[in-house]
């Protein structure tokens, strides 16, 4: 019970230098994130039509649904996949890949892959298909 | 006591590296797909100040049991999170450290972790045993 009363204390100590971090540190995470090449929706949006989605996901989950337009293109099925990305892919255009969330890491590995292979403007949407689901 | 100091500097350590760059640890927690990104950040900025106090808690005996349980604890969410991470096929790295090390990938961390789970088990019943008689 000593060690649980002690434990207890330790967890409200520790709250104090959290709170000076949450509101000073240069370095403090965004509530939102917000990662390198990551794109929000509204940006690719007034991008127009000049975009190329790419769905890294699963097939089974871009069976069930999927951007409109949207290539699968899946790590897994990457040599399969990769032939059909580029007969539709254009040089001038934006391309946009997506995974299902915020927490998925699908979309940053596929776009680091598609920049390896000579595709450089790569982008990655925020918040993935759950935040294209909740607006469209 | 040797078991008891090494445990309080790697806690020190672990925190201090993390507190010097929560957004990276932040990353760290998210790519173990287990949290939303703002549970990701509250630990980013929490967690790394409780490893430092509960490492300078123990290195200083004071409120020990304490400190202790909260080391046991940690250590116990911290190698779920790693096997759960195995278990799925997360390429990802441990976050252990910050990026004080190299990547070190999930099965090392995860065995130095069991291993720092039985240091804690050391000084938890070193604690209970009541002090010999010199001399």
């Amino acid at each position: 019970m000593k060690a649980v009363r002690q434990a207890l204390a330790i967890l409200s100590l520790a709250l104090i230098p959290s709170a000076i971090t949450a509101a000073f540190h240069p370095r403090r995470p965004g509530w939102t994130e917000v990662r390198r090449g990551e794109v929000s929706l509204e940006t690719v949006r007034n991008w127009g039509s000049s975009v190329l989605w790419v769905d890294a996901r699963p097939a089974e989950e871009y069976q069930v649904g999927h951007v409109p337009g949207a290539i699968k293109l899946s790590l897994e099925n990457w040599d399969t996949d990769l032939p059909k990305f580029l007969d539709q892919w254009k040089p001038d255009q934006k391309v946009v890949v997506y995974c299902s969330s915020t927490s998925c890491e699908l979309s940053h590995e596929v776009a680091e892959r598609l920049k390896q292979n000579g595709v450089s403007t790569v982008f990655v949407l925020q918040g993935g298909w759950e935040t294209w689901k909740g607006r469209k | 006591m040797f078991i008891r100091i090494v445990l309080s500097f790697l806690f020190i350590f672990a925190g201090a590296t993390k507190a010097y760059d929560p957004s990276e640890f932040a990353r760290e927690i998210a790519r173990y797909q287990l949290v939303p990104w703002t549970v990701s950040v509250l630990g980013a900025i929490y967690l790394p100040w409780l490893e430092m106090l509960t490492g300078i808690l123990l290195l200083l005996k004071r409120f020990e049991r304490g400190a202790l349980l909260i080391v046991t604890v940690l250590l116990l969410v911290f190698s779920g999170a790693l096997a759960s991470a195995m278990v799925r096929g997360l390429n990802i790295d441990c976050g252990c450290f910050g990026r004080a090390f190299a990547a070190t990938g999930t099965l090392t961390p995860l065995i130095r972790n069991l291993v720092l789970l039985t240091c804690a088990s050391v000084v938890w019943v070193d604690g209970q045993q009541p002090p010999q008689n010199e001399g």
